[in-house]
């Protein structure tokens, strides 16, 4: 799948090299900064299990003139959303310094920490900073002599700590000094109040510094192979930049930034500053929106995988349809699109041409022959490494049936002499990679309508003919009835995404409920008399492949435009290097209390390495402003930000407290030379 | 070595070189073949490069112009000088850290000292390891930060010395005793005693290092 467009050299280009990982694709973009000429594309299959595959060969596969020319790599990646959906990140002992367990317990939190090593001890300060209770080390000393070994990492959130983190900075030191284990403290990941988000960050981010780490290094030597020299940064949940040290160091800040990557793609190939960014990959549909030239950004802290954080991400709505979504009918006859993802019939036939002369002679069979399972083929995709992971001897014995190449289910249960799929007891085997289901999927449909074609359209359309055949559909009808259900799909959850008001849409359209009613008179024109309808304001800029396709009818139902800027396709690769390099640095100011606690005597500036005392408050921001635009400035220069520029932002906490934040913000310093 | 802004795959190729030397993994005065290296680290060749010059900065690798790069090797005049540096390096640190050593350093020293009374005298790793941490602790309980940065120097060739002298020795319950009368100095900010003990610590350490370089020379 390489796709050379424009080779043609000027003498004072500036290539970057985009890469996106999504769940399905990994997708390579290499651009000419300066002019936006996007030169050559790329795009491979992800390996969930191992990201840097995909990315290894789009950095070997993409059309590269001259590696050495190239001044920037930048990567978006679900390895962190990926990683703790499936359980992947390291054992993490959370440590909380000054949290209430009857509290916690009260309000169910104990789930929400993201690790099940979480431990209680006295210490802790209040709303003003002043220590609650003394740092009991002797007990933490005590429990980090028993669990060290039993844990890759430790995660330290104490209560308060924001306003004055002097109980973590002390365990830091402490903890440095028994063990060799990373150990991330939560107020320098969060400085909002939130004590279960900001442990819960603390954890997650513990859980992930190997796992980024793997994949930098991996990265990295993937781009020496290639003889690339440039620096390396790693796109956050927001859309900014960060250097692959800063992302080592805070990899929890990556969750969503694939598709924050896309809706910055897609505003940089649009140029327009307004607009609802609607990304169709294999898996989901990812929406995002802009406003005034940037992502939307999420108030609350990003949530991933029902555990909430302190990580300021994008604020983004997925749901789980997408061009490799299996189409089936369910038991009542109702044709369903997802949530599975399959490999499409075309794709595999294409890998494995045996699997086009097997739907060729099924389609010639009778119909009680050719029963809609006989489409769905699992496949090896994977030899295991060693027969010993394999834990019953059925799985054993569906390897070795599945190494001779793909089979439809019907034929596995025949040759395995089983009744029912649930049987197989393959779930373990699916979970892993190490098979893999394919089926009929939208993509087989563009295929057939040869409105996308990359691989086997032949068998695309003997599978189609097979299903409807079953189905006693006509196939024209079938086809409409797919499209229409999946503008419905979009269509609904663009409503639910904008508006944040939900409408289920089990129940069947004729029932009593007005806003199912207007939702579908909207759509299909129902009522005789009463029109109804959505209009969005702002156009949809499409991204992903199947976008053209699929989101033109979703554009006409709510009456806008639908922009398909060129190099849509890859748009998420091109967001990877469009962002600005961002690093943020916030300074709380709060009273000092008098000793009995009635007065404010004064105000303290906290850092997260320090304290200063002032006693007027208009000093105290002064100071503030000055040292967090130093900080900021600092950091983002480090960071390989070009000639950035400092925006500072006040906000008050309320209880006389102030949060000073400043951004320093800059485009990627290309070649990494200051 | 303080290498917060080094690229994270350097690090990482530094950490196992260095691992791979002090254990002795790759012999001292051995050559080192930076291809295979690399490919037995299963790492890039740059960040391997980038993390040999970074060893010879810890003297744990020798670079000469005409031979190329060397595994630092072990002789008796170096671990003299290198005993001379550390004798009244880590006496004057024991005495700073008597004086200076707040509860939390108590706190981890204690900590260590128990988890090593803990440990079964086969597991010598540990101990080794253990010690190591005790010594780093008395460091961090000193608070000078140029002693920290010159002590870690030392201390990174000393655990090669360490592990050479490993199989031949029984000094560890020693240490370990050794260590808890230092313990119990700090705590009384002892200075003078805590100096004596930590010298006779050292010399012990370099005395049964040097009995067995000369018996393998």
């Amino acid at each position: 799948m390489k796709r050379k467009l424009d080779t043609s050299n000027n003498s004072h280009t500036a290539l970057v090299l985009g890469i996106d990982t999504g769940g399905t694709y990994t997708d390579g973009m290499l651009m000419e900064y300066h002019s936006r000429r996007v030169l050559a594309t790329h795009k491979s299959i992800t390996t969930k299990r191992d990201l840097s595959i995909g990315i290894e060969s789009v950095i070997e596969g993409i059309h590269i003139e001259n590696p050495a020319a190239i001044e920037m790599v930048s990567i978006s990646t679900t390895l962190a959303t990926n990683a703790i959906a499936e359980g992947k990140g390291k054992r993490v002992a959370l440590l909380l310094i000054g949290y209430d367990p009857d509290l916690i317990s009260s309000f169910k939190m104990e789930s929400s920490f993201a690790t099940p090593h979480y431990y209680y001890f006295a210490g802790g300060h209040d709303l003003y900073g002043r220590e609650k209770q003394p740092l009991d080390l002797q007990a933490i000393l005590a429990q980090v002599n028993t669990i060290k070994h039993a844990v890759d990492a430790i995660a330290v959130s104490s209560y308060f700590s924001p306003l004055n983190p002097e109980h973590e900075n002390r365990l830091y030191k402490v903890l440095a000094g028994v063990c060799d284990l990373p150990v991330v403290l939560g107020h320098q990941l969060s400085t909002k109040l939130g004590s279960v988000e900001r442990a819960t960050t603390a954890a997650l981010n513990a859980s992930l510094l190997a796992v980024l780490q793997d994949f930098v290094i991996a990265v990295r030597r993937a781009m020496e192979g290639r003889r690339i020299d440039a620096p390396l940064m790693v796109v956050r949940g927001d859309g900014t930049l960060m250097s692959d040290e800063f992302a080592t160091q805070t990899p929890v800040e990556t969750i969503h930034s694939g598709p924050a990557a896309s809706a910055i793609g897609g505003r940089f190939l649009s140029r327009l500053d307004d607009a609802l960014v609607v990304d169709i990959g294999g898996t989901t549909t990812d929406f995002a929106l802009i406003q005034d030239g940037q992502v939307a950004v999420s108030e609350e802290g990003a949530t991933v995988d029902g555990y909430k954080t302190a990580v300021k991400a994008a604020n983004l709505f997925s749901i789980a349809l997408g061009g490799d979504s299996q189409i089936s009918i369910d038991h009542e006859g109702r044709l369903t699109i997802g949530p599975e993802r399959v490999v499409p019939l075309a794709y595999l036939a294409h890998q494995y041409p045996q699997v086009r002369d097997r739907l060729k002679t099924l389609s010639k069979r009778s119909r009680s022959h050719a029963t809609p399972d006989r489409l769905e083929y699992w496949f090896v995709l994977r030899e295991p490494r060693d027969y010993s992971l394999l834990e019953t001897n059925r799985e054993k014995a569906l390897i070795d049936l599945l190494s001779v190449g793909p089979r439809p289910v019907p034929e596995i249960l025949k040759t395995l002499d089983l009744l029912h799929v649930a049987q197989i007891g393959a779930e373990n085997l699916l979970r892993r990679e190490i098979i893999g289901k394919a089926g009929l999927t939208p993509t087989d449909l563009m295929h057939i309508e040869e409105r996308y074609v990359s691989w086997d359209a032949e068998a695309a359309s003997l599978a189609f003919d097979i299903f409807c055949r079953f189905q006693f559909k006509e196939q024209t009808e079938l086809r409409r009835q797919v499209w229409s259900r999946i503008t419905e799909a979009i269509v609904h959850a663009i409503i639910t995404f904008l508006s944040g008001k939900t409408l289920p849409l089990s129940a069947s359209p004729a029932d009593n409920n007005i806003g199912r009613w207007f939702f579908y008179n909207s759509l299909y024109a129902i009522h005789p008399q009463l029109e109804t309808r959505f209009r969005l304001r702002q156009p949809i800029i499409g991204i992903g492949a199947p976008a053209g396709i699929i989101l033109k009818d979703v554009a006409a139902k709510l009456h806008t435009d639908l922009i398909l800027p060129e190099h849509h396709q890859v748009a998420n690769a091109v967001g990877a290097v469009a962002g600005s390099v961002m690093v943020s640095e916030e300074i709380l100011v709060y009273p000092r209390m008098s000793a009995e606690g009635l007065e404010a005597i004064g105000y303290y500036v906290q850092t997260s390495d320090g304290r200063l005392t002032f006693e007027a408050i208009d000093d105290a921001l002064d100071h503030a402003r000055t040292l967090s635009n130093e900080r900021a400035l600092g950091a983002a220069l480090r960071s390989g930000a070009d000639n950035p520029q400092v925006v500072i932002e006040e906000q008050s906490d309320g209880l006389d407290t102030y949060r000073v934040q400043a951004r320093a913000m800059g485009n990627p310093r290309l070649g990494g030379k200051e | 070595m303080i290498m917060k802004w080094v690229q994270v795959d350097t690090q990482r190729a530094y950490e196992q070189i260095r691992e791979k030397i002090i254990t002795l993994q790759l012999v001292p005065g051995a050559m080192i073949n930076e291809q295979q290296l690399a490919e037995a680290i299963d790492m890039g060749a740059s960040p391997v490069r980038e993390a040999l010059k970074l060893l010879a900065h810890d003297d744990l690798v020798s670079i000469t112009s005409r031979h190329g790069l060397y595994v630092a090797d072990i002789n008796i005049p170096d671990l003299e000088q290198l005993s001379e540096m550390r004798l009244s390096l880590e006496s004057l640190c024991a005495r700073l850290a008597a004086q200076r050593a707040d509860a939390d350093d108590v706190a981890v020293l204690d900590a260590l000292r128990q988890e090593q009374a803990a440990v079964s005298p086969e597991d010598s790793r540990r101990l080794l390891d253990l010690d190591h941490k005790f010594h780093q602790a008395l460091v961090a309980a000193a608070k000078n930060k140029y002693m920290a940065r010159t002590l870690e120097h030392f201390f990174g060739l000393s655990k090669r010395l360490w592990y050479m002298a490993l199989p031949y020795l029984d000094f560890l319950p020693r240490a370990v005793a050794e260590h808890i009368d230092l313990v119990t100095a700090i705590k009384k900010k002892d200075a003078a005693g805590a100096e004596q003990i930590m010298h006779g610590h050292v010399k012990g350490f370099y005395d049964s290092v040097r009995k067995v370089l000369e018996t393998q020379v």
